[in-house]
């Protein structure tokens, strides 16, 4: 046995897990409830946007990102690690006692590459939210697109008919010729490449996230706060991403399937979040909590009713971490009514409060009361809200 | 110099493509390579006089995939 061989751990996982540590280590910190950084993040709306940024980041953000960007791009880079696996276990006939290949670098890499991209994009997303600003409607259309870009992506993955291979982007060739030529070899240069392009290719959560970026109307706030999403995102891509280089070509392939599944999953659930931010009667949360309430009303506490009426024109709906109580309220039609909006220590995008037939958007603050002025409805008609990201929901029916 | 078409039918994604037009620097006597995931197929501008198809097909199941002229 040679001496010379590499150790067991790369040191680039050491470095990273510390990272990936120390991270999840801040975000503890930040949410522990009996802790002053609560209140700090409480009081300071940067830090707790931050903190939100990042523990999306961590949880949906990084399924999500691994699912649109790990389809395109890490599977890709699995591939080239494979195969340069391959390659290198063809030049040395002991193929059992080769040197494992670096698989960590290229992807720790694509991270960072990753990370330094969408910093930019956050700082150039703030600096142009300082001119405009993303209606919800138009937030709702590129939710649905995105969707339909993910469904498209994961018919791609399970090759269900050719057309679905236009859902990929094809990076320019000036671009790539560039890059190859310049750094010579397709090992560091690749990665970095495709973690560049991932700004090309956000997924739903980090569409919404871009949105939010848009939304501070400060560079350095959209740089931190997509700093902050993408450096949450980069764990999960990571750990899946290096265990699916070194899973092997079996494997992969179930793991590709595993991915398109996902793809799949979320492209939905984006489409049905675009249907929801649309105020659409067609979205599968809309259509179907009818069907739930009635049981959610006998299982609901007391003090949290799942149906509640507005004999007075008064309304209270709760906007939580976890979204609104109730989610279905009944109201007199044909007299204004007053919705209270109202928020303790809410820091989910429920925040984010829209109505779309009223084309009402406001973010709310993370503790207080805000009220909606409703204009007389029609018996029978519903107006439907949700979070700017079309994940929280709920109805107003008007009788 | 003259152009030709190759069907490689076992890409599997975008980046299979920037693979094989990498053989533009490894194969003497190679212009230009446009490979497309899209289309399956890759264009390659050479010189027939150093290169033949069956060293480009070679080249191309050397990176990974399977060339058939189209």
């Amino acid at each position: 046995m040679s001496k010379k061989q590499q150790p067991s751990v790369d040191p680039v996982i050491i470095v990273m897990f510390g990272v990936v540590f120390l991270a999840v280590a801040i975000a503890m910190i930040a949410f522990q409830p009996s802790s002053n950084s609560i209140n700090i993040a409480a009081n300071s709306g940067i830090m707790s946007q931050l903190v939100v940024a990042f523990v999306t980041g961590i949880t949906t953000g990084g399924l999500s990102c691994l699912a649109v960007q790990g389809g395109l791009l890490a599977s890709s880079l699995a591939h080239q690690i494979e195969q340069d696996y391959v390659e290198h276990a063809a030049k040395h006939k002991k193929v059992k006692n080769a040197p494992r290949t670096n698989s960590a670098l290229p992807i720790f890499l694509f991270l960072v590459a990753k990370l330094v991209a969408y910093t930019l994009m956050g700082a150039l997303l703030g600096w142009l939210g300082s001119f405009l600003t993303l209606s919800p409607t138009t937030r709702a259309i590129l939710m649905i697109a995105i969707g339909i870009f993910m469904v498209g992506n994961a018919l791609r993955m399970f090759n269900v008919h050719p057309i679905f291979r236009y859902f990929s982007v094809e990076p320019p060739k000036f671009i790539t010729r560039y890059i190859r030529r310049t750094a010579k070899g397709t090992d560091t240069a690749t990665p970095i490449f495709l973690g560049l392009l991932t700004i090309f290719i956000p997924c739903g959560v980090t569409q919404a996230m871009m949105a939010t970026a848009l939304g501070t109307g400060s560079a350095m706030m959209g740089a931190a706060l997509m700093f902050a999403f993408t450096l949450g995102t980069s764990p999960v891509f990571f750990i899946i991403a290096y265990l699916a280089t070194e899973l092997g070509a079996k494997l992969e392939k179930f793991f590709m399937r595993f991915v398109a599944v996902v793809v799949l999953i979320l492209g939905l659930v984006t489409l049905d979040g675009g249907l929801n931010l649309m105020g659409s009667p067609f979205s599968l949360q809309n259509m179907t909590r009818g069907w739930f309430a009635p049981q959610a009303q006998v299982n609901a506490a007391a003090d949290v009713p799942q149906l509640v009426t507005a004999a007075d024109g008064e309304l209270v709906l709760t906007v939580g971490n976890n979204g609104y109580s109730p989610a279905l309220l009944k109201a007199p039609a044909g007299k204004d009514l007053t919705l209270n909006l109202v928020t303790n220590k809410t820091y989910s995008c429920a925040r984010d409060f829209v109505i779309p037939d009223l084309n009402y958007y406001e973010l709310l603050p993370d503790t207080g009361t805000v009220q909606v002025t409703i204009p007389a409805q029609e018996a029978g008609s519903t107006l439907f809200f949700t979070c700017s990201m079309g994940m929280y929901t709920g109805q107003i029916v008007f009788e | 110099m003259i152009k030709k078409t190759f069907k490689i039918p076992d890409m599997s994604c975008t980046n299979c493509a920037m693979k094989i037009e990498s053989l533009e620097d490894d194969l003497d006597g190679v212009q230009e390579i446009n490979a497309s995931y899209h289309k399956l197929e890759m264009v390659i501008e050479y010189d027939e006089s150093k290169l033949s198809d069956d060293e480009i097909v070679a080249a191309v199941k050397k990176k990974g995939y399977t060339a058939v002229t189209a």
